[in-house]
């Protein structure tokens, strides 16, 4: 059971990082704006 | 270049700072105008101008798509130029907000800010992508080595510090750059010593709980001595909140805005060892026996170890600014003014343009200026990296940071305050310094997704050692995670690029290389062909006697007649004559009845006998034998010199050989070049004969004569089209579009007028050897940059899988958390000691020097 719930929320913690830091809006819509302009 | 048509105005753009800036524009517009050559940009206006008949909506539509938000001039009140954005360019941003300009209320405008707690290359993108999520930004950039951001664009200030403080970090306006730096050095100091107290606090408790376990035997809690380690662990927590706090605090804000960055790692590492063993502290009972073991030394000594990191960083950083330091010391405080008979000694901001002030021997002269009375000699080897004295007298310029060596002088201000060439070269090399080659903005992409990345692996870690490893398994999956979180801090990445720009940089000006962006420093490096203008360049750029020769060996009778007749002129030739007189100590002969022949040469009196210097043609046609000097007149020939012939009535007493003379050590930096496996090659408005002189002469590769100046920029172009990486080196004025054109763009010999939009690289003396320096120095750098970089991918893709515990199945090992704490800290440790290595740099031409002295 416990070993059940460990894995379980380690690949919860995974898929929150993954959403969190990529795949929300906050961090796409400003690395649209992201020119490549070195000023 | 020939069909080329006129260009108007078109565009005004904003947000183009440098040759970079021109050349993408170029290129963007290409596609619709059929050749970049018929794109002029000009920095100053900020506009982009373009021939009759093209479609100025699209032409905005693809420079704004290209990064420089661009639109159509409709009327004549838009073509005029922004001036405050042309203020804001050469000045500090300071001045803008100071005298009502400011706030970024001009098209391309440049605001500087401070910024406080950023600590990796995470950090930088964070600030990066903050400043230009505000309204009107155009571009950003953060320059991690003295911790100070540009936005470019139109916004308020406030907005800035705003979006800055929002994403997690402080910043302020520059005001005043000048106090900002002493203000910079203070902070530096303060943090340095409060970094040095937090480390010691937090390095003592991580050893001091160490010790405690190692003494009483054990780090496993037990019945006990439960309560002690609860109360240790309540301790420890309260030494990471002090000595650690604001990478919590960093952690959240970069949370919060969906980035993470070191102080995420940080954080998340000690936060993961110290939940851990208060747990185990608090539940033993909860935890399989073996896995009762605390960490509390671990959390303490990691932000300890970082603090020391951080600190020796810190340090380390404040001696790569020298450069700029040493100039900002050239500065005089105070000047002494003659004004209405008086003189007074002034503080040196109060001078003001036409002030008459005078300078004694020894002493810096403290504005620009143009000598009045008096003649001396000036040490310019701060600015220029000459080393001799130059003579100066009356008429002569001379520049604000200079030493007066000689003699005393009474000098006209005509530049003073910012708008002195010092403060314009410590403009340059700062705004040079905190620019980022294309190198570094690979680390920048890297390094945004790297933490997340980071974070996925431990989490990944930790779960392979719970369900595959040995007992006591949680314990194991805990060491893992943390571990990798802690040795995963991308700092040393961050710094890798910008330290070594910062040295590169100033160690070019140290040579008199003025490098304006740190892209012409990449190129720099790159380069396989060097396109020399003659005039100027190769060679003195006025006429000098390169030989003389009397028949009888008499020279000095020679050059006495010579001048004799010669003081009479007013011809570059009669000035090169003149010149060598005075060099050999000789005094012009009394000759009367002077009379200049056009085409033939100039004739005189002396003693009732007719004295004619000219060309042969003539001569011989007044009935003198030249045969005896016409072994001598074929070698100046060949040298690309005039022979001038001089006669004393029936006899001929001598040649003279007058040319544009090569200078001095033109010869030894091609060699140089030629050494460093780069082509030379020659272009000039001169008849082939003497370019083909010349070349042969310095031994340049290959020449185009009779190249009108305008089509320079063509030959540059044809050349870059043939794959070679192109520098051009000439001056400023004239070769403009072709400095432009090249790769890299070196302006030679300017002295010191430094504002020279048009080349990456000014060279503030005459020596072609700038060219070579530079060229030493920038493949120093960018190989200090790869060598820094390499390090960095290295360190963490070694020492990520470690941690993880890759080793453990083979060896049986397992990095400590404490270890990771440690080689993070070394690991940024090790590219700024690395980037100041490149201080001890010398180009060869330097160090050979060294070795005949």
């Amino acid at each position: 059971m416990s070993t059940l719930l460990v894995n379980a929320g380690g690949l919860l913690l995974m898929a929150a990082i993954v959403w969190w830091f990529w795949l929300s809006p906050s961090a796409d819509s400003e690395s649209g704006h992201d020119h490549s302009h070195h000023h | 270049m020939n069909e080329k048509t006129a260009l108007h105005p078109a565009l005004s753009i904003s947000g183009a700072s440098c040759q970079g800036c021109v050349r993408n524009i170029r290129s963007a517009l290409e596609p619709l105008i059929g050749g970049a050559n018929q794109v002029e940009v000009s920095l100053d206006q900020q506009t982009v101008a373009l021939p009759e008949g093209i479609d100025t909506a699209e032409a905005a539509r693809l420079v704004t798509d290209a990064g420089y938000p661009a639109k159509p001039l409709g009327n004549s009140s838009d073509m005029k130029p922004d001036q405050d954005s042309v203020e804001h360019d050469h000045s500090d941003q300071a001045h803008s907000d100071k005298d009502g300009h400011g706030d970024g209320k001009g098209d391309g405008d440049q605001i500087t800010l401070t910024v406080s707690g950023a600590t990796c290359a995470s950090c930088v993108n964070t600030i990066e992508k903050a400043l230009k999520s505000v309204k009107g930004i155009t571009g950003a950039h953060m320059n991690l080595a003295d911790n100070t951001a540009t936005a470019t664009g139109h916004a308020d200030s406030q907005a800035l510090i705003r979006a800055v403080e929002s994403a997690g970090y402080g910043a302020s306006v520059i005001e005043d750059p000048d106090a900002a730096d002493d203000q910079k050095q203070a902070d530096d100091r303060k943090r340095y010593r409060d970094l040095l107290v937090k480390m010691t606090v937090s390095l003592g408790l991580g050893i001091g709980l160490m010790a405690y376990g190692m003494g009483f035997g054990t780090m496993m809690v037990t019945e006990a001595n439960q309560w002690t380690w609860i109360n240790l662990g309540i301790l420890t927590l309260a030494v990471m909140v002090t000595t650690g706090g604001h990478f919590y605090t960093g952690a959240w804000k970069a949370f919060r805005h969906h980035n993470a960055n070191m102080d995420t790692l940080i954080a998340l590492g000690t936060a993961t060892a110290w939940l851990y063993s208060i747990v185990v502290a608090s539940v033993p009972g909860a935890l399989p026996e073996m896995a009762r073991h605390v960490y509390f030394e671990a959390s303490a000594m990691i932000i300890g170890l970082i603090n020391l990191g951080q600190a020796l960083e810190l340090r380390a950083k404040g001696k790569t600014s020298e450069a700029v330091r040493r100039l900002l010391d050239l500065r005089a405080k105070t000047a002494r003014v003659i004004r209405d008979g008086e003189e007074q000694d002034l503080p040196v901001d109060q001078v003001r343009v036409d002030d008459l002030i005078r300078v004694r021997p020894g002493e810096k002269l403290p504005v620009d200026g143009e000598i009045t009375e008096g003649n001396t000699r000036i040490d310019e080897s701060m600015l220029t990296g000459e080393p001799m004295p130059v003579s100066k007298r009356e008429g002569d310029e001379v520049s604000a940071g200079t030493l007066n060596t000689h003699g005393s002088i009474i000098y006209k201000a005509t530049r003073v305050g910012s708008e002195t060439a010092l403060a314009q070269i410590i403009r340059l090399v700062k705004k040079a310094q905190g620019s980022k080659p294309a190198i570094g903005r690979l680390a920048d992409t890297i390094s945004s997704v790297f933490v997340p990345t980071v974070m996925l692996i431990a989490v990944l870690a930790a779960l392979v050692w719970y369900n595959v490893g040995p007992e006591p398994a949680v314990v194991h999956m805990m060491v893992a995670a943390t571990t990798v979180l802690i040795i995963a801090c991308p700092c040393a990445l961050g710094l890798a690029t910008p330290m070594s720009v910062m040295v590169g940089v100033g160690k070019a000006a140290e040579y008199g290389a003025l490098i304006r962006q740190g892209d012409a420093l990449q190129t720099a490096g790159k380069l396989d062909l060097v396109i020399l203008d003659k005039t100027g360049t190769i060679t003195e750029g006025h006429p000098a006697v390169t030989r003389f020769h009397a028949v009888n060996e008499d020279t000095g009778r020679l050059l006495a007649l010579a001048a004799g007749l010669e003081q009479h002129s007013e011809h570059p030739l009669a000035e090169a004559i003149m010149a060598k007189a005075k060099e050999q100590n000789v005094s012009p002969d009394k000759v009367t009845g002077f009379e200049a022949l056009n085409g033939k040469g100039v004739k005189g009196e002396l003693d009732g006998k007719a004295v004619r210097l000219g060309n042969r043609k003539w001569l011989e046609s007044e009935g003198v034998t030249l045969d005896g000097l016409a072994e001598e007149a074929d070698a100046i020939a060949a040298e690309a010199g005039t022979p001038l012939f001089l006669t004393f009535g029936d006899e001929a007493v001598g040649v003279i050989g007058v040319a544009d003379a090569v200078k001095q050590d033109s010869e030894a930096a091609i060699r140089r070049l030629h050494d460093a496996g780069i082509r030379v090659m020659m272009v000039t408005g001169d008849v082939d004969a003497t370019a083909r002189a010349i070349a042969r002469k310095t031994g340049i590769d290959d020449y185009r004569a009779e190249v009108l100046p305008e089509d320079k920029a063509t030959i540059v172009s044809e050349m870059r089209g043939k794959g070679f990486t192109v520098a051009m080196v000439g001056d400023g004025i004239n070769d403009a579009p072709a400095l432009a054109a090249a790769d890299v763009g070196f302006a030679i010999g300017t002295g010191t007028d430094v504002a020279i939009e048009s080349a990456g690289i000014t060279l503030m003396r005459g020596s072609l050897h700038g060219v070579a320096d530079a060229i030493e120095i920038s493949r120093a750098t960018v190989r200090n940059i790869h060598q820094n970089l390499f390090g960095a991918f290295i360190y963490n893709s070694l020492g990520i899988p470690v941690a993880a515990g890759l080793l453990y199945p083979v060896w049986g090992l397992l990095m400590s958390p404490i270890l990771a704490g440690a080689a993070m800290s070394a690991s940024s440790v090790t590219v700024v000691t690395n980037a100041n290595r490149l201080r001890l740099f010398k180009t060869s031409h330097n160090a050979s020097k060294e070795r005949n002295q």
